[in-house]
C-alpha cells in the first residue's frame, strides 16, 4: 500500500473534505440545471463540461487525507460519517472509477452534444437529464460508503437506486423503457426487503448505527430471519441469482458509461451492504447464521456457473459482460458466506475480498467502456486493439496483473482454512469468466465499426485498463494483506484460461441457441408471466368485491326509503293528531271523568 | 403565572377574522386580503408564544363554568400545542395559496368567510380542555367546512356535501352519545387528568367502559377517515384544492385521529386502554385501512382522488402509531400528525397548480409536466417520496419509529403491512414521477394541455407557487433534520416522553 494512515490528523480537514465530496456533486447538478435555464428555452450548453468531469475529485481527495470521523448530532437520525479500512478502499475504487467513467461519457455523448448543438430538442433534454442525475446518483454512492448510521446510509442506497433509473432510461429506446422499468420493478422490492429488514432489527436492538445492527443481529431472537431479509434486499442490488433479472435487461440498453459504474460501483453497493449488515467474522454465531451461511454459498456458486452457462449463449456483448458480472458476483457471494460459515477466517477473507471487489470494478468498467471502443475503432493496428480490448479479460480470469494477485489473495486466504473443495469450485468458475470474456470480445468483433471515436472516450478507457491492472498499488489496504503469487504458483492460477478460451470456442462454433431459447433477463420473463397472471385474478376479485358492494348499497339505500317512508307514514299520523286535538283532548277529559267517577262508585 | 388571555386571544384570531370578512363587502378583495393574512400572522405568533410558555412550564387555562358540572375550558398542553402550531402554519399557507387559487371567481367572500371559521374550529379543537368543549368545536368545525365542500355550487359538488354532512353529523351524534355516557359516568373529566380516575370504573362498569370507548373512537373514525366510515373522503374531492389541502391536512382528518390521540391518552389513558384490550382492536383497524387505502389509491385514475385514497391511508398512521402501546408508537403517532400534514398540503397544493395552471385532472394528462412546471413537479416529488417513506422526506422517519414500536409493542407484523404499504406507495406514486419526468408530452411538442393558463412570469402565480415550495422545504427539513431540538420528532419525543410515559 502506497498511501498513509492519515495524510493529517486534523478533524476539521477531514470533515470539510467530507462535506464537499458529498456536496460537490449536488453543486454541480445544482450548477447544470441553472446553465441549462439561463441559456432559454432553445439555447444549448456544453452539459458535461469541466466542471461537471470534476464531479467524483472531491471524494478522491478525501480518500487521501485517511481516516477520521464525523458525528452529526442533528442529521436525519443522528449521522454518523466514517472513513474505515474498509470504506476507505471502497470509497477510492469507487470514486476512480466514477472520475474515469465521467472521462468517458464526455466522449461517449460527444455526438449526442452535437446533435444538441444542431438543435435536436430530444438530445438536448437527455443530456440534461443525464448532467443532473449523474452526480446525483454519484452523491448516492458516496454517503453510502461513508455512512456508518443507518438512516444515512439507507438514503445513500436510495438515492443512488433512484437517480440511477436516469441513467438505464437514457437513450428512451422501447428496449432502454423496458430495462428501465424492470430496474425500477426490482429496485422497489429490494428497498422493501432492506426497509423492513432495518425496522425490524432497529426495534428489536434499538440501533442506529450500523455497527450496532451487525451486533443486534447477532443476538436478535429473530436474528437469522432478519439477516436473510437484508441478505435478500441487498442481493437484488449485487445480482444474486434469482434476483439478478435486471442486470441483464438494464446493462445493455444503458449507455456504456453508465454500465461502466453500474456494474463496477453500484451493485457493489449491494455488497457494501452486506458487509455492513451482517455479523461476518462474529464467532458467537448460533447454528442459524451458520445454516445461512451454507446458502448464501450454495447461492453464491449457483450464480458463479449458472450465469455463465447462460452468458456464453447471449448475442449482445454488453448482455455477456453482464451475466459476467452476475457470475462474478456470485464468486464474491461465496466469499461473503464464508465470514458466516468459517468466521474464524475472516480477518484474512475481507481484504482479499476487498481487492477483488475493486479489481473487477475498474475491470468490468474498463470491459463496459471498451465496448463502445470497439463500436468506433481508432486507426491503430488492429492486433494492439484487441489485446488491449482483452486485457482486462484476462486479468478477471486471474492470468495476470491484478486479477492474478486478487485470485492468489483469496485462494491463500482459504487454503489457511483448509477450504480445499471451495478454492477449486471458485477455480473451476474461473473458467467460466473467462469464456465469458471471450465470447463478449468475439461478441464485439462481429459488431466492430471503424472510426468517429472521440479522444475523452480512448483514453479514459485506456486509463480505466491501466489502473485495473495494478490495482494493488493504488488500493489503501495493508501490503502484506495483497501479495504478488510466488512464480511456483502460477500454473495454478492461470490454468482456467486455456479451458476456458476452449469452451467459449466449441459452445460459438458448435451450437449457438437462437435467441428467443435463452432470451436475455431469463427469469424475469418468467416473473412477469406470474405477474401479470396475479394482477388479472387480483383484477376479477375486486370486480367481484365492487358488484357485492354495489349490491349491497342498493338494498342499503333501499332500506333506508322504505325506513323514510315508515317515518312520514308516522309524521302524518302526528299530523292527524294534531288536526284532531280537540276533539281527542275532549274524548280523553270524557275518559279520565268516567274513570274518577267510576274510583269514586261507593262499592 | 396563568396567561388566561392567550387561549381565547389567539381562538378569537381566526374568529374575528371571520366576523370582519363576512361584514366586508364582496369586492374589498384588498381589505380581505389583509385582514385573512394580519390573522393568520397574529395567530402563528400567539400561538409560537404559548408553545413557547408551554416550553418553560406553564400550562395556561380558560374555565368558566357553562352549567352546574360543565366547564368550557381552552387550555395550553404540548398536544395541543403541537396541533395547534400545525394548524396555524399552513393556515397560513393555505390562505396565501387560496388567494391566489380563487382569484377572480365568485363568491370569495363566503368562501374566505368559513375557511377562517374552519380554522378557528381547528385551532379550538387543539385548545379544548375536555371532551365538552372538544365536542363544541368538534361540531363547529363540521358546519363551516360544508359551505367549503360545496363551494362551487355543482350538482356534484352539493351532492358530495350531502354525504359529508350525513357521515359527519352520524358520526358527531355517536360521539356526543359518548360524551354523556362519560359524564353520566363520571362527571367533568378534564384532558388535565392525562388518563387517570377512570381506572376506579373498570371492576364495576368494564362494559359501559368499553361501550363510551367504542362509541367515542367510532365517531372520531369518521373524520379520521377509518374504513368503513371513509366514504365522504374521496366524494369531497369537488372541493376547491385548498380545501382539498386544508381537509386533508389539517382540518378534518386531523381533527379525528387528533380526537383519537385525546381520547386515548388523555381520557382513558394508555394503561386503561390496553386493559380494555382496545389497543389491539385499534392496531388491526388502521391496518386494514391503510392497506384498503393504498389499494384503492392504485386504482384511481384522477389525482386528486389518488391522494385522497392515499390520505385514507397515512392518517391511519397516526391511528396505528396510538395502538402500539409504547414510547415509540406514541412519538411516531405524534411526529405522523405533523409530517403527514406538511407532505400532503404539498401534494395537493401541487394538484391544485397543475390544474389551475393547466387544467390538469386526471394522472394520464400528467406527461411531461416537469418540464413546463419544474417547480411544481419538484415539490410534488419530495412529496411523493416522503408518503413512499423514504429519506430524507420526514415519512421515513414516521415509518422508522411505527417499525420500533411495532417490536416494541410485540406486533411484528404491522412491519409488513408498512413494508407492503410503502410498495404500494411507490406502485402509485411512481408512476406518475415517470409521467412527469419521463413521459413526453405537450411541453415537448405532442398534444396540448387540456386548459392552458399563464398565471404569472413564472410558471404559475406566485400566489400558488411559494406556499407549495415553502411546505416542501419544511417536509424535506423535517426529515432532514429530525434529530434536532425543535424538529417534529424532537417535539414529539419531548410530548411522549414528558406527557404520556412513566
Amino acid at each position: 500500500m502506497m498511501l498513509p494512515d492519515t495524510l493529517t490528523s486534523s478533524a476539521l480537514w477531514f470533515n470539510s473534505l467530507l462535506g464537499l465530496a458529498l456536496l460537490w456533486p449536488l453543486l454541480l447538478s445544482i450548477k447544470v440545471m441553472w446553465r441549462h435555464v439561463a441559456a432559454g428555452d432553445q439555447g444549448v450548453v456544453q452539459y458535461l463540461n469541466g466542471w461537471w468531469l470534476s464531479a467524483a475529485w472531491p471524494a478522491l481527495g478525501l480518500v487521501l487525507v485517511g481516516n477520521g470521523q464525523w458525528i452529526l448530532d442533528g442529521w436525519i437520525l443522528g449521522g454518523q460519517w466514517e472513513l474505515t479500512a474498509l470504506s476507505r478502499a471502497w470509497l477510492m475504487f469507487t470514486a476512480l472509477l466514477w472520475a474515469l467513467a465521467a472521462l468517458h461519457a464526455r466522449g461517449y455523448f460527444a455526438h449526442e452534444q452535437a446533435e444538441a448543438n444542431a438543435g435536436d430538442t430530444a438530445a438536448r433534454r437527455r443530456l440534461l437529464r443525464l448532467a443532473v442525475l449523474w452526480p446525483l446518483t454519484l452523491t448516492g454512492n458516496i454517503l453510502l460508503i461513508v455512512a456508518q448510521d443507518i438512516a444515512s446510509f439507507y438514503l445513500g442506497f436510495s438515492l443512488m437506486t433512484f437517480a440511477a433509473y436516469a441513467l438505464v432510461i437514457h437513450d428512451e429506446s422501447q428496449r432502454a423503457v423496458l430495462g428501465a422499468h424492470v430496474y425500477l420493478i426490482m429496485a422497489v422490492l429490494g428497498e422493501g426487503m432492506v426497509l423492513g429488514g432495518f425496522l425490524w432489527v432497529a426495534g428489536e436492538a434499538q440501533v442506529l448505527t450500523l455497527e450496532g445492527l451487525r451486533e443486534g443481529i447477532a443476538q436478535a431472537p429473530h436474528g437469522v430471519a432478519i439477516a436473510a431479509l437484508l441478505w435478500g434486499g441487498f442481493g437484488i442490488k449485487a445480482g444474486v441469482i434469482g434476483l439478478h433479472v435486471w442486470l441483464p435487461l438494464a446493462h445493455p440498453v444503458a449507455p456504456a458509461p453508465a454500465s461502466a459504474v453500474l456494474s463496477g460501483a453500484m451493485i457493489k453497493a449491494g455488497l457494501l451492504g452486506w458487509l455492513n449488515v451482517l455479523p461476518l467474522g462474529n464467532s458467537l454465531l448460533s447454528e442459524g447464521f451458520l445454516r445461512l451461511g451454507q446458502l448464501i454459498m450454495v447461492v453464491g456458486l449457483l450464480a458463479a456457473f449458472g450465469a455463465a452457462i447462460y452468458g456464453v449463449m447471449q448475442r449482445h456483448p454488453k448482455a455477456v459482460l453482464a451475466y459476467s458480472s452476475i457470475s462474478q458476483m456470485g464468486m464474491m457471494t461465496t466469499l461473503v458466506a464464508t465470514g458466516l460459515t468459517a468466521p474464524d477466517n475472516w480477518h484474512l477473507v475481507w481484504p482479499a475480498l476487498v481487492l477483488f471487489v475493486a479489481h473487477h470494478a475498474l475491470a468490468k468498467g474498463a470491459l463496459f467502456m471498451g465496448t463502445s471502443i470497439s463500436e468506433h475503432l481508432p486507426a491503430w493496428p488492429l492486433t494492439l486493439m484487441w489485446a488491449l480490448l482483452a486485457l482486462p479479460g484476462l486479468s478477471l480470469a486471474g492470468t495476470l496483473g491484478a486479477g492474478m494477485v486478487s485470485k492468489w489473495g483469496f485462494k491463500s486466504a482459504l487454503y489457511d482454512n483448509e477450504q480445499t473443495t471451495l478454492i477449486w469450485l471458485l477455480s473451476l468458475a474461473a473458467i467460466g469468466t473467462a469464456a465469458l470474456v471471450s465470447v463478449a470480445l468475439w461478441r464485439q468483433w462481429q459488431q466492430r465499426q471503424v472510426g468517429k471515436g472521440n479522444g475523452w472516450q480512448l483514453y479514459a478507457w485506456l486509463a480505466t485498463l491501466g489502473l485495473a491492472l495494478i490495482t494493488p498499488v493504488w488500493l489503501p489496504l495493508p501490503a502484506e494483506s495483497m501479495p504478488f503469487p510466488p512464480f511456483a504458483e502460477w500454473p495454478g492460477l492461470v490454468w482456467p484460461l486455456p479451458l476456458g478460451v476452449l469452451a467459449a470456442g466449441l459452445v460459438l462454433t458448435l451450437w449457438t441457441p437462437r435467441p428467443f431459447i435463452v432470451p436475455t433477463g431469463d427469469l424475469w420473463w418468467l416473473y412477469a408471466a406470474l405477474g401479470r397472471a396475479g394482477a388479472n385474478v387480483y383484477g376479477a376479485m375486486v370486480h367481484r368485491l365492487f358488484i357485492t358492494k354495489a349490491s349491497i348499497v342498493t338494498r342499503a339505500l333501499a332500506m333506508e326509503t322504505l325506513l323514510m317512508k315508515r317515518l312520514e307514514q308516522l309524521l302524518a299520523s302526528d299530523a292527524w293528531m294534531r288536526r284532531h286535538a280537540s276533539g281527542l283532548m275532549m274524548a280523553l277529559a270524557v275518559g279520565l271523568v268516567a274513570l274518577l267517577a267510576w274510583e269514586n262508585i261507593p262499592s | 403565572m396563568n396567561a388566561a388571555w392567550l387561549p381565547p386571544m389567539a381562538l378569537s384570531t381566526s374568529l374575528l377574522a371571520a366576523v370582519v370578512i363576512f361584514a366586508l363587502p364582496e369586492n374589498a378583495w384588498r381589505w380581505r386580503t389583509g385582514v385573512n393574512l394580519g390573522a393568520a400572522l397574529v395567530k402563528l405568533t400567539l400561538v409560537v408564544l404559548l408553545g413557547y410558555r408551554v416550553v418553560e412550564g406553564h400550562r395556561d387555562t380558560f374555565r368558566f363554568p357553562v352549567v352546574e358540572g360543565i366547564d368550557f375550558v381552552l387550555r395550553a398542553d404540548a398536544l395541543g400545542m403541537m396541533f395547534a402550531g400545525l394548524s396555524s402554519l399552513l393556515w397560513l399557507c393555505t390562505t396565501l395559496y387560496a388567494i391566489g387559487y380563487l382569484e377572480g371567481s365568485p363568491n370569495r367572500k363566503r368562501f374566505f368567510g368559513f375557511f377562517s371559521l374552519c380554522v378557528g374550529s381547528t385551532l379550538g379543537i387543539a385548545l379544548a380542555g375536555n371532551l365538552f368543549t372538544f365536542l363544541i368545536f368538534y361540531e363547529m368545525l363540521t358546519l363551516s367546512t360544508y359551505p367549503l365542500v360545496v363551494h362551487r355550487g355543482t350538482p356534484k359538488a352539493l351532492d358530495a356535501g350531502r354525504v359529508y354532512l350525513r357521515y359527519t353529523l352520524a358520526g358527531g351524534t355517536v360521539l356526543l352519545l359518548g360524551v354523556v355516557l362519560l359524564y353520566s359516568l363520571a362527571g367533568e373529566h378534564s384532558f388535565a387528568l392525562e388518563g387517570s380516575g377512570l381506572e376506579v370504573f373498570l371492576p364495576d362498569y368494564r362494559g359501559l367502559l368499553l361501550l363510551i370507548f367504542a362509541l367515542l373512537v367510532g365517531g372520531l373514525a369518521v373524520k379520521a377517515a377509518m374504513v368503513p366510515v371513509h366514504g365522504w373522503l374521496p366524494r369531497a374531492m369537488v372541493a376547491p384544492a385548498p380545501v382539498s389541502a386544508l381537509l386533508h391536512a389539517v382540518a378534518v382528518v386531523k381533527a379525528g385521529a387528533f380526537g383519537i390521540l385525546r381520547v386515548v391518552y388523555d381520557v382513558f389513558g394508555i394503561e386503561l386502554s390496553v386493559e380494555l384490550g382496545m389497543t389491539t382492536v385499534l392496531a388491526v383497524a388502521a391496518s386494514i385501512t391503510i392497506v384498503y387505502g393504498s389499494l384503492r389509491a392504485l386504482a384511481q385514475e384522477e389525482l386528486k382522488s389518488r391522494l385522497a385514497f392515499s390520505t385514507i391511508s397515512q392518517v391511519s398512521y397516526i391511528v396505528l402509531g396510538i395502538s402500539l402501546f409504547g414510547p415509540f408508537g406514541t412519538i411516531a403517532a405524534l411526529t405522523h400528525l405533523l409530517h403527514q400534514g406538511l407532505m400532503k398540503v404539498t401534494l395537493f397544493f401541487c394538484a391544485g397548480n397543475y390544474a389551475e395552471e393547466l387544467g390538469i385532472h386526471r394522472i394520464d394528462e400528467l406527461n411531461g409536466a416537469g418540464r413546463r412546471m419544474p417547480l411544481t413537479s419538484l415539490a410534488f416529488t419530495v412529496g411523493a417520496l416522503g408518503m413512499i417513506g423514504l429519506p430524507p422526506v420526514a415519512g421515513f422517519i414516521t415509518k422508522w419509529y411505527l417499525g420500533m414500536g411495532a417490536v416494541q409493542a410485540g406486533m411484528p407484523w404491522v412491519i409488513v403491512v408498512l413494508v407492503a404499504v410503502s410498495m404500494l406507495n411507490a406502485m402509485y406514486f411512481l408512476p406518475i414521477l415517470y409521467r412527469l419526468w419521463f413521459r413526453l408530452g405537450p411541453a415537448h411538442g405532442h398534444g396540448a394541455w387540456p386548459e392552458e393558463r399563464r398565471l404569472g412570469h413564472m410558471e404559475t402565480s406566485a400566489w400558488l407557487l411559494w406556499p407549495m415550495v415553502a411546505t416542501a422545504l419544511l417536509s424535506l427539513g423535517a426529515g432532514l433534520f429530525a434529530a434536532m431540538p425543535f424538529s417534529p420528532l424532537g417535539w414529539a419525543t419531548a410530548v411522549a416522553l414528558g406527557d404520556y410515559l412513566p
